[in-house]
Parts: structure tokens; C-alpha cells; sequence
């Protein structure tokens, strides 16, 4: 699809994202293919992480027990330990590898050419299919990990900014712009958050990607305005019908 | 989630009056109800033992597991009370007034001012919580859509209204709870009141747009204004 033909796409003042540098700043990985699938799971690494995911999944990082994790993924106690200091070093990890895995998507999507607004729908549409091609590790970092605490929550936080980042460079030239908040950018990611854990929560994750044109308009509208944001969603819908792009 | 403290200290004289036990059995849950959201809130949930919720609520262990089957039963039990309580007074603010802005305005200024009252309990209600495991993030999540209908009649309000997205009024609550959490999390209680702006802005934009919402935040926008 070639870049929209809209008023903002010619008048777009939005910068350019240093997506790497962003990246970099948080001191955040980024590399594909980091999390474990459970059936191609070989290491005992691989399957500790991805049988902790579903532990957590079944009874919340809370109640996952060291022995909830070993059991299924066949290795001893001892052998956890080697690996990990203890669970939360462990839900560390898997912290990590997700957050690579979608920092390394979030680059191969990016480009510089691209109008603000198609980066957004790009780089969300890439996040969604991520999230519902690996249900457990979406539920670890989007649900565990804020209440965890410690470095998972920090990690948390670190992938949330690099997000806000990339919403906020739409905000374009501050002269010629309305009276928006500095935390609209925040807003808007809270609310597209909450939509995609409440997703999770219900047991709709293979679903999210159905989200997109509701979380295009939520996130573009604080500085495309309501008619683009609609037109930019009906968009987004399109090119998740079969067939599309 | 907090509610004003002294409310819940109250207890029925000890030893023999002639009360009906229904109405013994329900303050003592009452009374049990407050007490989990103020332990929890003070311990966190893994470290909350039964004890200390018999012990904060001064009443037996045989009277707690006849009201509840364990610690979880009890504070899903507190977490929906507290809920109960802070939607019923957001509902009251938001009714007494006309306008769908103002409503909103009024309704989300006393969720600040609510969540501003006892830190520890907002913090539980809206982030450790989901450290109480999987039917406690059920819970939360529950406690969210509670704000949604608030946010349905702006589709009436607004011009487009029946052209939104299908999520806006999840979006909308998502928005106001992402971020207070935010300032939950920075550890902002006592000043979560002013964020009011902040919110408004975030809610009001899907329904209404950039301009319109800045113009209903108005003058508490163009103080906290930085671009």
C-alpha cells in the first residue's frame, strides 16, 4: 500500500526516530527468534523459560513454584539452579528475551521514510502478532512482570519507553500545535496496554491482532486528529483483511 | 480502593449483648474485608498469612474459614468490597452533574482524590494486585470495565459518536488506570489529585478529539501545559 495521500502525510513534521539509539539508551537487547517455543524448546534453558511461562499462565508468577517449573520441563533442581539464582532471576530472563525479540521486530519494521502514522500501524501490527504467536510469554510481560518488581518491572518499564518514544516523535513542530499534554503520548499507550492485557486476561490472545485499528486511532489521534485517526483505523482494518498488503 | 480508616475500626461489644448473629457474622466480615485490603496493602499478598488477617480483624480462625475457604477467597472478597465502595462514590460525582465532560471530570477528580486518601491500599488495588495471582488479575480487570459504562454515554455526547471504535470506552478507562498506576508506581499518591488534567485529556480524546478535549480541560490543561 503505498503511503497515504492525507494533508498530514504532505505536512508531517514529525522527526525522525533513532529506533537503534533508543533501543541502546535503555540499555535493552534486540535480536529475533530470542524466546523459546515450546516445541522446538531443545536446551534445558529454553525449556525451564518456556515452562515457567505457562506456569505463570496457570497460577501467576506468585504461586509458580521452583518444582512447577522443573517438572514439565524435565529438568532437577539442581539443574534450575545452575542456570538461575531463583525465580525472579528467572522471570528476568524470559523478561529479556521477550523484550528482544520485540525490540529486534520493532527495528525491522522501522524505517526512516515512513510517514509517523504507518510506522505506528506497522510497528503495532508487528507487536500484536508477536504477542499472539507466544500467549504465555505476553501474559509474563505484560501482566507478571509490572507487579514483579525488581529488574523484570524495570525491564518492563525500559520497553514501555522506547514505545512512548516512538508515539511521542508524532507530536511534530511544538510552535504550530494544539494544546496537548505532554502525557498524551502515555495516555494513549495506557490505554492500548490495558486493551491488549484485558485480551490476555480473558483468553483472547490469539485475537490481538484484531486490535489494530482501535489502537491506531488511540495512538494517532492526540496529533493527526479525530478525522485522520478514524481514517488511518479504517486503514489499519483493511489491511488486516486476507488478502491485504 | 482505600476507604477513610476510622470507618472500619469499629467493632460490637465483646462478650454476651443480645445482637442476632447475622448481624455479628456480617460486621465481623465487614470488619475482616477492611482488614485484608489494609495488610495486604502493608505486607503484600505472598506474605499475608491467615493470622495476621484474624489478628488485624480480632476474630477467630474457626470464624474466619466459616466466612471464607482461604486467604484468596478473603481478598477477592476485600478487593471487590473496595471496589464496590470506590465505584459507588465515583458514580455519585458523576451523577451530580449534567454535562458528559463535567460528569467525567467530577467523577475522575474523586477517584484521585479516593486513591490519594491511603496510598498503600491504591497501590494494591491498582498494581500489587496483580501479584495475587490469575483470578486476582481477573479481578482487576473486572474493576476496570466498572469504569466503562461512565464512559459510554460519551458516544452520545460526541458529534461521531457512533463512529468510534468498538473498544473506546475500554480504551478510555485503560488510559485513566495506566496512568495513575504510573504515578502509583513513582511513588506520586498524595498527588495523584493533580493529575486531573492529565486524565481528562486522555479519556475526552477518543470521544471528542485533541482540540475539543483540550478546550473541555481548559484553563487546569493550560497550566500544566509543557510542550
Amino acid at each position: 500500500m503505498p503511503p497515504p495521500a492525507s494533508p498530514h502525510g504532505a505536512k508531517s513534521k514529525a522527526k525522525p526516530v533513532d529506533i537503534g539509539g533508543l533501543i541502546e539508551q535503555e540499555h535493552l537487547p534486540a535480536g529475533r527468534d530470542g524466546l523459546p517455543q515450546p516445541l522446538i524448546a531443545h536446551s534445558q534453558r529454553e525449556r525451564i523459560l518456556a515452562a515457567m511461562a505457562e506456569a505463570c499462565a496457570a497460577k501467576g508468577f506468585g504461586a509458580t513454584t521452583i518444582a512447577d517449573i522443573c517438572k514439565p520441563a524435565g529438568v532437577s533442581r539442581a539443574t534450575f539452579y545452575e542456570l538461575f539464582e531463583d525465580k525472579e532471576d528467572c522471570l528476568q530472563a524470559s523478561m529479556e528475551l521477550s523484550l528482544a525479540d520485540a525490540m529486534g521486530r520493532l527495528v525491522e519494521v522501522y524505517s526512516p521514510d515512513k510517514p509517523w502514522a504507518t510506522m505506528v500501524r506497522d510497528a503495532t501490527a508487528t507487536f500484536l502478532d508477536l504477542l499472539a504467536s507466544r500467549a504465555d510469554f505476553a501474559r509474563m510481560a505484560l501482566i507478571e512482570a509490572p507487579a514483579a518488581g525488581g529488574r523484570s518491572f524495570e525491564l518492563y518499564a525500559s520497553g514501555k519507553r522506547v514505545l512512548q518514544a516512538l508515539l511521542d516523535r508524532g507530536r511534530g513542530d511544538p510552535i504550530e500545535e494544539r494544546a496537548i499534554p505532554s502525557s498524551a503520548g502515555r495516555g494513549a499507550l495506557a490505554a492500548a496496554e490495558s486493551l491488549i492485557a484485558g485480551q490476555i486476561l480473558a483468553g483472547n490472545t490469539a485475537r490481538l491482532p484484531e486490535l489494530l485499528p482501535d489502537i491506531v486511532y488511540i495512538a494517532t489521534i492526540p496529533y493527526l486528529g479525530q478525522d485522520e485517526a478514524l481514517r488511518q483505523s479504517r486503514e489499519a482494518e483493511t489491511s488486516l483483511r486476507p488478502g491485504a498488503g | 480502593m482505600p476507604r477513610g480508616r476510622q470507618e472500619e475500626r469499629w467493632r460490637l461489644p465483646r462478650g454476651r449483648h443480645g445482637l442476632p448473629p447475622e448481624v455479628v457474622s456480617r460486621s465481623q466480615r465487614e470488619r475482616l474485608l477492611a482488614a485484608t485490603m489494609r495488610i495486604v496493602a502493608a505486607k503484600g499478598y505472598a506474605a499475608t498469612r491467615v493470622t495476621d488477617l484474624t489478628e488485624e480483624a480480632g476474630i477467630s480462625r474457626t470464624t474466619f474459614y466459616e466466612l471464607f475457604a482461604d486467604k484468596e477467597a478473603c481478598f477477592l472478597a476485600a478487593y471487590d468490597n473496595a471496589v464496590d465502595g470506590l465505584v459507588r462514590r465515583i458514580s455519585a460525582a458523576y451523577e451530580a452533574e449534567r454535562r458528559w465532560p463535567d460528569r467525567i471530570r467530577a467523577g475522575l477528580a474523586t477517584l484521585l482524590e479516593a486513591l490519594a486518601e491511603d496510598p498503600a491500599q491504591a497501590r494494591l488495588g491498582l498494581v500489587d494486585v496483580a501479584a495475587a495471582g490469575p483470578a486476582a488479575q481477573r479481578r482487576f480487570r473486572a474493576a476496570v470495565q466498572r469504569l466503562m459504562p461512565f464512559f459510554d454515554e460519551g458516544r452520545d455526547f460526541a458529534p461521531g459518536g457512533r463512529n468510534l471504535p468498538a473498544n473506546a470506552s475500554r480504551m478510555a478507562a485503560g488510559a485513566v488506570v495506566g496512568l495513575i498506576s504510573d504515578e502509583l508506581v513513582a511513588g506520586r499518591a498524595e498527588e495523584l489529585p493533580s493529575l486531573l488534567s492529565d486524565l481528562l485529556f486522555a479519556t475526552l480524546i477518543g470521544y471528542l478529539g485533541p482540540d475539543a478535549a483540550a478546550r473541555e480541560v481548559g484553563e487546569e490543561a493550560s497550566k500544566q501545559l509543557r510542550t
